[in-house]
């Protein structure tokens, strides 16, 4: 197959996939970074959402942060009805949040440990509903959850490497410090992915801030190398290809 | 491998300490985790601990419930240890459950 013959992957974000060539190289790992607040969850689950309601490819959305009960009732504002997704076999929420009840407390980590325990998990959801994509939200969480960085790095890499080897298009969203000039907490989101999503809500003015996405980069595809405006709307996110945001 | 109400039901009935070990086919470190569990529960008194071991490829389920992705991860009584543990870790843990163990006992007594 040539490159221009790239199987893509629809992202379900009306404007984004003009800027891509038409979608996600598929089975590429993807990140979405941005600041708290720029809509990475819901540019997430909308790739989720909508690839399991209009192009027939299940997902899996791994919570690591909000409780699928808020994801849920957040989500139905823009339309996105999940339990209806999920009585259909199209959609799974893998609820890994701190909020669990049974999740024991953990008083010591030696550096000693791998990711094993979450391949699993998601994979027993990726083979239940057989699963096309699959989100993983937040990875910045794991900071604060495990101290051994050095591990968590190498494990990302297996861990995204086991998922995408199934087929699946896998989206990892990264939380940007509010001074940090990175794309999150770990410093190799970036070489994690062979795609990166960079999503922005700037103060214009005293009164007024303004939303707005770059690609900066997408391996294996001519992108936009411009910063586009953006908005979420009652139906979620949505791009403008021809409006360059007047934020940056 | 136990079913989750076995465990449940087992627990209800049974005084021992229930100390349940999570690992993976694919974990290399959960093989020597295991055996500096197995050691320290032996020195311990291994009559007053029940050990399940939950293997996460077989049932991922158990590992989801929990909130259990690093592995070999230890757990007694709501606390856990991530990684090899320390025996001395252990120890503390054991304590403290057993410490759990006798005021819920006391409370019994006195209800």
């Amino acid at each position: 197959m040539s490159n221009h013959e790239i199987d893509r992957v629809k992202t379900g974000i009306p404007g984004l996939d003009e800027l891509i060539e038409g979608g996600f190289p598929r089975g590429d790992t993807i990140l979405v970074a941005g600041k708290a607040g720029t809509g990475k969850s819901i540019l997430a689950m909308q790739f989720i959402y909508k690839g399991a309601r209009d192009y027939n490819e299940p997902g899996v959305f791994v919570t690591l942060e909000e409780p699928p009960h808020l994801i849920k009732r957040n989500m139905s504002r823009f339309g996105m009805d999940l339990d209806g997704m999920i009585k259909a076999g199209k959609l799974s929420i893998v609820d890994l949040s701190p909020s669990k009840e049974m999740t024991p407390v953990t008083i010591s980590e030696s550096p000693s440990f791998d990711l094993s325990g979450l391949q699993a998990i998601i994979m027993n959801h990726v083979n239940k509903i057989k699963a096309k994509r699959v989100v993983l939200d937040t990875l910045s969480i794991m900071a604060y959850k495990f101290r051994s960085r050095d591990i968590l790095r190498e494990e990302f890499f297996k861990l995204a490497a086991a998922i995408t080897r199934t087929g699946c298009t896998l989206l990892i969203t990264s939380e940007i410090l509010a001074q940090d000039q990175g794309l999150g907490v770990f410093d190799i989101e970036a070489f994690l992915a062979s795609g990166v999503i960079v999503l922005y809500n700037e103060k214009i003015s005293d009164t007024s801030r303004s939303r707005s996405i770059e690609v900066l980069k997408l391996r294996g595809s001519k992108h936009s190398s411009r910063i586009h405006s953006m908005r979420i709307t009652d139906e979620g996110i949505r791009v403008w290809p021809g409006e360059i945001s007047p934020g940056r | 491998m136990k079913e989750k109400q076995e465990i449940a039901s087992e627990a209800a009935t049974d005084d021992r300490i229930e100390v349940v070990f999570f690992k993976s086919d694919t974990c290399a470190f959960c093989p020597r985790a295991e055996e500096v569990i197995r050691d320290a529960l032996d020195d311990f008194g291994s009559e007053s601990f029940k050990l399940v071991t939950i293997n996460v490829s077989e049932n991922p389920e158990a590992a989801e419930e929990y909130g259990i992705f690093a592995l070999p991860t230890v757990m007694i009584g709501g606390i856990s240890i991530t990684g090899i543990p320390e025996p001395e870790m252990l120890m503390k843990m054991v304590l403290g459950a057993k410490v759990m163990t006798m005021k819920k006992g006391d409370s019994n007594e006195q209800s």
